[in-house]
């Protein structure tokens, strides 16, 4: 298990690295200037050059990586060419909001998926199934924003249940009110994906030769379910969720820009628009990091999962 | 516990009073943007950023609140001021115990030389170009400040004002601070003092107790980042929110102005909507084409598609309100007429122009009404849809036969002739600005005016730059857009609001609640 981890920590240094290199240089080769950005629209053409050497961003583009890479190994990501706030100040300062969402939008998909694919699997091609098939079709297509907007309607306008803004601190309800309903609409996308990964894992059991067993030595059906299939078709379901969790913290920024939360989503698009070279680096840096624990995380899961999983 | 009392607790406890209970002296001012940008009043020129420091800063001298025209100056931080006959040298007299936020002490005339100079510095400054014609800035004594021109200017009060690099910064705060500590805590001597900044949330201001014009009623400013529209409103809606930017078109406004206790406001400046045609590409240095093109575009279409409350048809090159503005005849909306300017230009079976062209959609919209107009007239418009600031760039590398520009400038004539029609100002040169068409034939009558003292020949002067730019098609005017704005009417801002040159209403220390 110890060497498994050592390697895959050393593969996650060779990933940063790759994707930091690759940061770097995309960022600056997309069309667009920092400092015209900063300036605004009024800015001469003289300013603009005076803008990009104080920035830096006329030298070199060798010599801005290594300061970069130097700056990275000790631990300084510098500061955003536009706010002039330190990265990892202005990252702290929104990870928590990621997190929790993420991970909410997570016991949720999964609360609500894994007993509806497996619900949907036992009552294949019955009316039961065909319904939960459609919801999870609906729930793959439509777009977050849609959703977020008639979860704000109907709750927080019509019903007053909730606040259309998120808020920082406020009693433990506030926050649960301003999490619920962006937990929710991220929850349900995850939910479909869930509910059709754990229906097909389910199917692909059932028919196995072991199952037929435990059921004509008459173990009672709901354990044969719950107990013996589930267990064995856990194995997708941790890939999709572990895969899906990286991806919700990119696709978490249409949620994020309904509900008026802070995160990860919206400073990156953010950041992107601005041409905010320092703070794309820095976010970047830490989405592949949660990524790849992420990774790590489902890699160490599917041993818990299934013992024959052997980890090297 | 069964899963339906589980679910039942959580619903209960998520049983939250959404809204906020009614503050009567905390203003929430929900903007569409995700962050104001640096907090720094002398390279801040974005619209959230300046509507949040025009609250921290003051001018030596103000635009009376809700007017536009610079004929409504007022004293802000100088009590007085006067000019000398030939209009090159001009004295501010500061008024006595204007505080600095913070405990940084009394605002002198060592402060004001101190701001002036660095909004004067391309370094720490994206208005320096504005005070070129500066020869000297000093302090007479601790409270007089004496200015130099090398040679006249048309409103040199548009550049001590509070707006731009006229914004008054404390000398010691930014000494002690510098110049990057200065961007995340900034300090001046405007009504509200900062208190706190969370990225992507709010930014928060408290009363300046020590204002010279005395305490402000509204105790604290929470102007909160909600670059959703719809999450704007439905914030807005749900008393969440006491004042919204609101999404710039007639259906926003129709819809907001049938809400209870609500007033919306279609305010000054106008953002004009110009095309820019670049007289150095073929087929567009034909004079003929370039009038072509003018008759195919149709305001009044273009007007009735943006809306008739919040937009109003272009009639120079120059918006409406601004200082030396001249309205006049512009080529009326007539296919036939265009079509023959074509055959006479040698293209009878018409013409392929091209854009760079923004994603922002209110402008897209605009332009995409303006290639169905165009297509009737045998012109095809292709357009190239980029990012935006991969628009800002590339049309400043005069990659567009077409630029479709929109921007309010301060409200004199000069700064939008010189910016968008001046030789010097003709993109891919060093003192480059937005001349996207490589227009020259005003420069003559733009730089007399500027230096011209007598107001009634100054006006005639712009008014001749206009008629030769628009006889001459560099670019064609087509509509200006309102700023609309939707507040409680709980709230009496102390003024009539007209227009708001930060592109926000100011929240001055009379703006209270009245219940």
């Amino acid at each position: 298990m110890s060497t498994f981890i050592a390697r895959r920590c050393a593969f996650a240094l060779v990933t940063l690295w790759a994707v930091l290199t690759l940061v770097f240089f995309i960022v600056r080769v997309v069309p667009g200037d920092p400092a015209q950005v900063i300036l605004g629209e009024q800015a001469t053409a003289d300013a603009i050059a005076a803008m990009r050497t104080r920035l830096g961003l006329d030298r070199p583009l060798g010599v801005q990586y290594v300061e970069f890479l130097w700056g990275a190994l000790r631990g300084d990501w510098g500061v955003s060419l536009v706010t002039g706030r330190p990265v990892v100040q202005e990252v702290l300062a929104v990870l928590p909001w990621t997190i929790e969402l993420t991970l909410a939008a997570l016991v949720i998909g999964a609360a609500a998926g894994i007993p509806l694919g497996v619900w949907a699997a036992v009552n294949r091609n019955r009316a039961t199934d065909y319904v939960i098939r459609l919801a999870s079709l609906l729930g793959l297509s439509f777009p977050a924003f849609v959703s977020g907007i008639l979860l704000l309607i109907f709750f927080a306008i019509q019903l007053r249940w909730a606040p259309v803004m998120s808020t920082q601190g406020g009693s433990f309800s506030a926050w649960l009110g301003a999490l619920a309903l962006p937990a929710i609409n991220l929850g349900l996308i995850m939910a479909a994906y869930i509910t059709r990964v754990t229906r097909s894992a389910m199917l692909e059991v059932l028919g196995e030769d072991y199952v037929r067993t435990a059921r004509a030595k008459g173990v009672p059906w709901r354990a044969v379910v719950w107990r013996h299939a589930l267990r064995n078709a856990l194995i997708p379901i941790i890939t999709i969720v572990g895969l899906y969790l990286g991806v919700l913290i990119g696709n978490s920024v249409l949620t994020e820009i309904v509900f008026n939360r802070p995160g990860l989503g919206k400073l990156i698009v953010g950041a992107l628009n601005q041409r905010d070279y320092t703070l794309l680096q820095g976010m970047m840096v830490i989405y592949t990091f949660v990524v790849i624990i992420v990774n790590l995380l489902t890699d160490l899961a599917y041993g818990a999962a299934d013992p024959r999983v052997k980890l090297k | 516990m069964g899963w339906w009392k589980a679910a039942a607790l959580a619903a209960a406890v998520m049983l939250v009073p959404a809204a906020a209970s009614a503050q009567q002296t905390t203003l929430r001012i929900g903007i569409a943007s995700a962050d104001a940008g640096v907090l720094d009043p002398h390279l801040n020129s974005t619209t959230p950023g300046r509507g949040f420091l025009q609250h921290i800063f003051s001018g030596l001298v103000r635009l009376r609140p809700g007017e536009l025209s610079p004929e409504n100056m007022e004293p802000d931080l100088a009590e007085r001021w006067e000019s000398s006959a030939d209009g090159r040298t001009w004295t501010f007299h500061l008024r006595r115990g204007a505080q600095c936020h913070h405990g940084f002490g009394e605002f002198t005339a060592e402060d004001a030389v101190f701001s002036l100079r660095r909004a004067a510095t391309r370094e720490t400054s994206a208005f320096s170009s504005d005070y070129t014609a500066f020869d000297s800035v000093e302090a007479v004594d601790s409270h007089t400040v004496r200015i130099t021109l090398k040679n006249n200017i048309p409103s040199l009060l548009g550049v001590v004002m509070n707006y731009a690099g006229g914004f008054m910064v404390c000398k010691a705060a930014v000494e002690q601070m510098g110049n990057e500590g200065f961007r995340r805590r900034p300090i001046g001597t405007g009504p509200f003092a900062f208190a706190e900044y969370v990225p992507q949330q709010f930014g928060r201001l408290t009363a300046h107790e020590g204002y010279f014009r005395g305490a402000p009623q509204i105790r604290e400013i929470m102007y909160r980042f909600v670059p959703s529209d719809a999450a704007r409103d439905l914030a807005f809606q749900s008393g969440e929110l006491d004042m919204i930017y609101g999404r710039q078109d007639q259906n926003w406004f129709t819809r907001t102005r049938a809400l209870p206790n609500v007033r919306v406001v279609a305010m000054q400046p106008a953002e004009m909507s110009v095309i820019h045609l670049n007289m150095t590409m073929p087929p567009l240095n034909d004079i003929r084409v370039r009038q072509a093109i003018a008759h195919a575009l149709n305001r009044d279409q273009v007007v009735q598609l943006r809306g008739r409350d919040t937009s109003v048809a272009a009639e120079s090159v120059v918006p409406r309100g601004y200082q030396g503005h001249a309205a006049m005849p512009l080529p009326p909306h007539d296919i036939a007429r265009a079509r023959a300017l074509l055959a006479e230009a040698g293209h009878p079976n018409g013409i392929t122009i091209r854009s760079i062209h923004t994603t922002l959609t209110g402008m897209m919209t605009v332009m995409e009404a303006a290639q169905a107009q165009l297509r009737r007239a045998g012109i095809t418009l292709e357009i190239t849809p980029v990012e935006h600031a991969t628009f800002h760039q590339q049309i400043r590398q005069n990659l567009s036969q077409v630029v479709h520009f929109q921007a309010a400038r301060f409200p004199v004539a000069d700064i939008y002739l010189t910016q968008f029609f001046h030789s010097r100002s003709i993109v891919q040169t060093p003192t480059a600005v937005t001349n996207f068409s490589h227009c020259r034939v005003a420069d003559e009558q733009i730089d007399a005016a500027r230096s011209e003292t007598d107001a009634a020949r100054r006006n005639a002067l712009w008014r001749e730059a206009q008629e030769r730019i628009v006889a001459e098609v560099c670019g064609i005017p087509i509509y200006e857009q309102l700023q609309l704005w939707a507040y409680r009417d709980s709230i009496e801002l102390g003024y009539e609001l007209r227009a708001a040159l930060n592109l926000a209403p100011p929240i001055l220390h009379t703006t209270r609640f009245t219940r």
